[in-house]
């Protein structure tokens, strides 16, 4: 049962990652993606880990698809802007997808350890992954902190108008 | 079996996103195609985190998620740069550096 | 002082005038100063040449002193050094001797130059005394052919003495370019000896080793070809005519009496291996007695006087050369000195006139006998040694040749052609030096010369002396004999035999032949018959030849490599070249500028690497 879900919303995923790919009209590419995060974020919750769901939903769908529905506003030359693809580039991008693809799959499906391994039964929510990051990776929590931060003000310094 | 088709799908979605990167010429395009492996990779983290220890695979794909946002950020920063100087966001546009 | 020392101031004593004149440019351009040092040079080779000579007559002097020159494991390969002996030690007195005079000679004679170009001829002049002595004391071959180079370098840098001019350039520079084709002989001769032999003498192992590989006649070839050349045999003899273009004491010293004996030298020195090569002799007479005919039927029609001297030289060569083809060493040799003696005198003297008159040709000539008695004098004494009158020095070296001659073709009926060519040349000989003298020193006086006068003593003492040894030089023909280790000569001053005979009947018929035509205004018609001849052979019809096939031949060859050179082997370098820069071009094509395409490569490497990696492990690497 779950796996029918997992597949299906796997399906509906991948259609949605095709469309942000090729479509012209980029406030559409947008809404796309937008759909994209949304079912990772179910994938999420069937694959046992709902608090990251949640995260996805907040920061991502959220987030950095407002960001984006704003970078388009502010960066368009006409109304409802026509993205013409590149048509040079298109045949080496699918070789270069699908080489990758072949390579990325050989790998998972000729690896033998991957075939023994099973699902764990623990329950993982937002408790069990605060205690990782304030005990065992709470370096890297903080150096996360910092690092936001400075993206936040690397962000700002380049944006700002200075004042001649 | 399970572990390798979900993988697969990570796998696929991470492709797309490799096919867009390439292929589009507005910046931002590139910067969607761009979340889409993004996301491709922390779909993979949660499928490990599932058949091994949860905890730490989750905490990781947390960290991934605010490296990918942080780095949206400041992308979209350049991108607005970019408009400013070009009054387009073509990447064509931002070939100074060639020859 | 030991013949050794003695040898070594004779050889070097120049050397030292030459480089301090050459490195020292404000010595060599104070113009007297370096002329008497050069002189002093000169003297200095004289005495110790003469006192080699003393020795020599007195005792025996017989040395040989070598300096390892090149090591090849361990072994000379080449030496370096002094051979003395009878042969050598007289060629060094003539050369030096020869030598003295014409630089005293000089002295005056070239005293209208400037100061920097009289100094340049005099170290030229002491270069060249250093590379002839040390040709003549060469102990082997390779030494006699560094030297043989060295020789015809100073004959190139004093023919083109006066090189502004363009004739007197491109004279020395075909003089240097047929003497060095003819050197290539040379060169692969010693190639050839040393590879069968082991070794650049001449003595009878290297004989012996030759001829067991029967290699002798074609190394004796080989040298005889570029004896060919250096001592103008026909028909390499084109480049005398015109090394006239040097200083009148040039041509006395080089192209009469030493630089082209250097060639006949060569086979007296090296005439083991020309005695066993039975095949090169008689081709030797016969080019010999050619040669000396051919070149007294051109030295008849020449109107210049320093050139009928140049055919004249060619001709005597000629004698030389066919003497030592009829195996006789003593006529060849001895021939050579006299001839030195005499052909120097007629040069200097000829150079005397030149010099009163400032002009070569004999049209301008005419009464010289009124103002310049002196000159007429040698000059009438040097013609009669040159054609053989008895008791003079010529007589009594060209009638050895003759008789040797005659010899020879008692076991050789070949040896007939150069007998009867230098039999008839002698008359020839005496004609064309009588038609000089009638038409020069006697008859109606020239407007030219009525400002003639005689010179000082520089430039008369040398003619002087000259003309004494032309007179005297043949009485010591069996002193000679000795010296050069002939014992089959026996002199006599009275040489009274029917080949003797025969040519002093054609020397008498020539100089009457010349009073007929000139003086006695008889066979008018004879004369205008043999116009279209005269006229023939004075356009040089061997020199037209050679020029064809320099012009043509030579340069067609040099353009046909020249378009090779330029278009294929350059072609290629520059077609890769080009390539190279192409194919740059098309690779900077990759840097689009757009990051596309550069996530587009960094992807790709990914994917290689990862593609690689997936392999590797499969198969088993750790």
């Amino acid at each position: 049962m779950l796996f029918a879900g997992l597949i299906g919303t796997s399906a509906a995923l991948l259609l949605c990652a095709v469309m942000v790919a090729t479509t012209r009209n980029l406030v559409h590419c947008v809404f796309w993606l937008a759909g994209v995060l949304l079912l990772t974020a179910a994938l999420f919750v069937m694959l046992g880990a709902p608090f990251l769901a949640g995260i996805q939903v907040v920061l991502y769908t959220g987030g950095v698809i407002t960001l984006m529905l704003f970078g388009v506003m502010l960066t368009q030359r006409k109304p409802d802007t026509e993205v013409p693809m590149d048509s040079q580039r298109k045949g080496p991008a699918a070789v270069t997808a699908l080489a990758m693809l072949c390579v990325l799959l050989a790998a998972i499906w000729e690896t033998p350890e991957l075939a023994g391994m099973t699902v764990s039964t623990q329950q993982i929510g937002a408790t069990e992954v605060g205690q990782i990051f304030l005990s065992t990776q709470l370096l890297t929590f903080e150096v996360l902190s910092v690092l936001l931060l400075s993206a936040m003000i690397g962000a700002i310094v380049l944006v700002r108008k200075t004042d001649p | 079996m399970e572990l390798q088709i979900l993988l697969s799908i990570a796998a696929i979605l991470f492709c797309v996103g490799i096919y867009g990167v390439i292929s589009r010429r507005n910046a931002i395009g590139v910067l969607l195609s761009l979340e889409l492996m993004a996301n491709a990779v922390n779909l993979n983290l949660v499928i490990f985190a599932r058949y091994g220890d949860g905890a730490v695979g989750q905490a990781f794909t947390l960290f991934a998620i605010a490296l990918t946002v942080a780095e949206v950020v400041v992308g979209l920063a350049l991108v607005v740069l970019l408009y400013r100087t070009r009054h387009d966001v073509l990447t064509e546009l931002a070939s100074d550096l060639k020859r | 002082m030991t013949p050794l020392i003695l040898a070594l101031i004779a050889v070097f004593a120049p050397l030292i005038v030459a480089t301090l004149l050459v490195i020292v440019r404000p010595l060599r351009n104070t113009g007297k100063p370096a002329a008497g040092l050069s002189v002093i040079g000169a003297v200095a080779s004289l005495v110790a040449s003469l006192a080699l000579f003393w020795q020599s007559v007195t005792g025996h002097v017989d040395v040989l002193q070598e300096v390892m020159w090149l090591p090849e494991g361990g072994y000379p390969m080449a030496t370096i050094g002094v051979q003395l002996d009878g042969i050598s030690v007289s060629m060094l007195v003539v050369v030096s001797l020869v030598a003295t005079c014409v630089q005293v000679f000089s002295l005056e004679y070239m005293d209208s130059e400037t100061d920097a170009d009289y100094g340049r001829y005099f170290t030229w002049q002491s270069l060249f005394l250093f590379t002839m002595q040390g040709l003549v004391v060469s102990p082997n071959l390779l030494q006699l052919f560094i030297c043989w180079e060295l020789v015809g370098l100073c004959s190139y840098l004093l023919i083109g003495f006066y090189w502004q001019k363009p004739s007197a350039a491109r004279a020395a520079v075909k003089a240097f370019w047929i003497t060095k084709f003819a050197d290539m002989g040379l060169l692969l001769g010693l190639i050839v000896q040393y590879v069968h032999t082991g070794g650049f003498g001449w003595d009878d192992t290297i004989v012996a080793g030759l001829a067991s590989a029967g290699m002798v006649n074609v190394v004796a070839a080989m040298y005889f070809f570029a004896v060919m050349g250096k001592s103008a045999q026909f028909p390499l003899h084109v480049w005398l005519p015109d090394a006239m273009e040097g200083p009148t004491p040039v041509s006395a010293l080089l192209h009469a009496a030493t630089m082209v004996a250097a060639g006949v030298y060569l086979i007296v020195r090296a005439y083991p291996i020309f005695l066993a090569a039975e095949q090169v002799m008689p081709v030797m007479a016969c080019i010999g007695g050619v040669t000396a005919f051919l070149a007294a039927c051109m030295a008849i029609v020449q109107t210049d006087i320093k050139k009928v001297l140049a055919y004249s030289t060619c001709s005597q060569l000629g004698y030389m050369v066919a003497a030592l083809g009829g195996g006789s060493l003593m006529g060849g040799y001895f021939h050579l000195t006299t001839h030195a003696f005499f052909k120097a005198l007629l040069f200097l003297a000829a150079g005397s006139v030149i010099h009163a008159i400032h002009s070569n040709e004999i049209s301008d000539m005419g009464g010289l006998w009124n103002r310049m008695k002196l000159t007429t004098v040698v000059f009438v004494i040097g013609s009669l040694a040159l054609a053989g009158i008895p008791l003079l020095s010529g007589f009594y070296s060209k009638d050895l040749i003759l008789e040797s001659l005659y010899e020879a073709t008692h076991h050789d009926p070949i040896y007939w052609i150069p007998f009867i060519a230098c039999t008839v040349t002698a008359g020839l000989t005496a004609y064309y030096m009588g038609r000089v003298i009638l038409l020069a020193f006697f008859g109606e006086e020239s407007e030219k010369v009525s400002h003639a006068h005689e010179h000082g003593l520089a430039m008369s003492g040398p003619l002087v002396l000259l003309a004494t040894l032309a007179v005297f030089a043949g009485f010591g023909g069996g002193q000679l004999g000795h010296l050069y280790g002939v014992h089959d000569y026996h002199f006599s001053v009275l040489h009274v035999t029917p080949v003797g005979g025969l040519a002093f009947l054609m020397a008498l018929s020539g100089f009457g032949g010349a009073y007929a035509l000139h003086t006695a205004g008889m066979g008018e018609g004879l004369k205008t018959s043999l116009v279209p001849l005269g006229d023939f052979i004075k356009s040089g019809p061997v020199d037209r030849i050679w020029v064809a096939i320099y012009r043509q031949v030579l340069h067609g060859v040099a353009d046909a490599l020249g378009w090779f050179d330029r278009y294929i082997i350059d072609g290629l370098i520059n077609a890769f070249g080009a390539w190279c820069l192409n194919f740059g071009e098309q690779i900077r094509g990759m840097q689009t500028g757009r990051i596309n395409d550069y996530m587009h490569v960094v992807l790709m490497a990914i994917l290689i690497l990862a593609a690689v990696s997936q392999v590797w492990l499969r198969m088993g690497g750790a």
